[in-house]
């Protein structure tokens, strides 16, 4: 990804929109009992159009203002979004995205192991009392969510962000019809 | 030139790694920060206004929900869902506030609230999106009189309120509040009738049912009983909660559960999984 200062204007608007977003609407509604998750589905499409680099710095941005707008101890969500932003950019560096599944699968897979991180933070912070099994059915239903918002989003995104990404300049590129009689 | 790409991303990742460690170890369990404050007093003006104006957005998805849910009940509860359709969402959402509100002033002339403490009115305007914690965040802080530990109370089924968490932060204009779904949550409780004496917790992952736990096994406890907060008081300290605040109803109390473990379990009468409107109780005499 080419971050110039007009790009890295347009990554804060959308971790900004996409915090708000996910606090002020998609928490606070629930569909069949799960409220859905997009903040995973938001950090894997940025890590999958900028790569490790931009995936773990957008995950731990996004991170570390869910926790300044819900008071929480710094770095809980961070930890975890940066592991998913990395593993997201590690995917696009070492494979191709060549089949429309991949997105929606990765967005789903990485929201069920963010899920599972967060877990596992707050099992090392404290987790001193009896789980429920429905934690299972809420965390593959967050997933099943973030696999069907995952392509629009990843499609959302690349557009506003086309003129950063670097395979979609190189495809333009290729594209551009030769001129002749100039 | 690879290898140094290689290398600088793994420090990157590494760096950042180490960050939220630090900031996780310096941060817990104190509060709110410096940081915390500023950013929230930026971006509480704004949250309040998304909040607002994606209420409508959210009431259709929840109303979609419900009505779902609905669909495998009996055929009256279908006709009144059906009669319900025709009204609008913005019309719904608006009465269920106006309920909602009615529910909170009532608790105040009722008594229900003990004497010497004040309330303050507060809508919800964050929620956590993970399932491991239930805290939620409030457009009321510590200018509007609100402090660490403070009860929080909601509109519930049925009349009155009832008990939802407690004030774990607070910054200039927002609050955020640990509710007695979230893992750490322990609220002292007694069973109304009987005065079985008990901690309620929670289950993580199942907010509509909570333990009461550490009952005394020679107290029976029947289906039906109401669980309220015990607001026990020593010589030098004092439970955060005022005594009698309705937390539940005991649902299920197998007589052997009770025997083996001492617990039965509560359902909440508060929806700890949609509040909108919350009353935090400030002042009291506990401190």
């Amino acid at each position: 990804m080419i971050l110039t200062p007009n790009i890295l204007a347009r990554l804060v608007g959308i971790v900004v929109l996409g915090v708000l977003a996910q606090l002020c609407f998609f928490s606070q509604v629930a569909v069949f009992h799960v409220s859905p998750n997009l903040l995973p589905a938001l950090v894997v499409a940025l890590g999958l159009l900028g790569g490790t680099m931009t995936g773990a710095v957008v995950g731990f941005s996004t991170g570390i203002l869910v926790d300044c707008l819900l008071i929480a101890p710094l770095g809980r969500s961070s930890l975890v979004l940066l592991g998913v932003g990395y593993l997201a950019g590690m995917f696009r560096e070492r494979f191709e995205i060549d089949s429309w599944l991949a997105v929606p699968l990765l967005c789903g897979i990485l929201t069920v192991l963010a899920e599972l991180g967060a877990g596992a933070v707050a099992v090392v912070l404290g987790l001193d009392t009896t789980v429920s099994a429905l934690v299972v059915r809420d965390i593959l239903f967050k997933g099943l969510y973030a696999f069907l918002l995952g392509w629009p989003l990843y499609a959302g995104l690349k557009r506003l962000l086309r003129p950063a990404i670097v395979d979609d300049l190189e495809a333009r590129r290729s594209r551009r019809p030769t001129v002749l009689g100039t | 030139m690879y290898r140094k790409q290689v290398r600088r991303r793994r420090a990157v990742l590494a760096l950042l790694v180490i960050g939220s460690f630090v900031l996780l170890t310096v941060t817990y369990g104190r509060g709110s920060d410096g940081v915390q404050r500023g950013v929230s007093a930026v971006f509480a003006p704004v949250q309040s206004v998304a909040d607002r104006a994606l209420k409508p957005a959210r009431d259709m998805v929840n109303w979609f929900d419900e009505t779902f849910d609905a669909r495998g009940e009996n055929s009256r509860l279908r006709s009144e869902l059906d009669a319900a359709r025709e009204q609008s969402v913005g019309a719904q959402a608006a009465l269920a506030e106006n309920e909602q509100l009615r529910k909170l002033v009532g608790l105040e002339r009722s008594g229900a609230i003990p004497s010497g403490y004040d309330t303050v009115t507060a809508r919800v305007t964050a929620k956590n999106p993970t399932v491991w914690y239930a805290d939620v965040t409030i457009d009321a802080g510590s200018g509007d009189g609100i402090e660490v530990d403070d009860p929080v109370v909601a509109a519930a089924s049925g009349d009155g309120a009832a008990l939802v968490g407690t004030v774990s932060a607070v910054t200039g204009g927002t609050a955020s509040v640990e509710l007695i779904s979230d893992h750490s949550s322990r609220v002292t409780a007694k069973v109304v009738p009987g005065g079985a004496q008990g901690i309620v917790k929670p289950e993580v992952g199942d907010p509509g049912d909570l333990i009461l736990d550490f009952l005394d096994p020679t107290k029976l406890i029947g289906q039906g009983a109401a669980v309220v907060t015990a607001g026990w008081r020593g010589p030098t300290i004092a439970s955060d909660y005022p005594p009698n605040l309705r937390i539940g109803e005991v649902v299920k109390a197998p007589i052997r559960e009770q025997q083996a473990s001492q617990q039965v379990h509560v359902k909440p009468y508060a929806d700890l999984r949609n509040l909108d409107l919350v009353q935090v109780l400030t002042g009291g005499s506990r401190r």
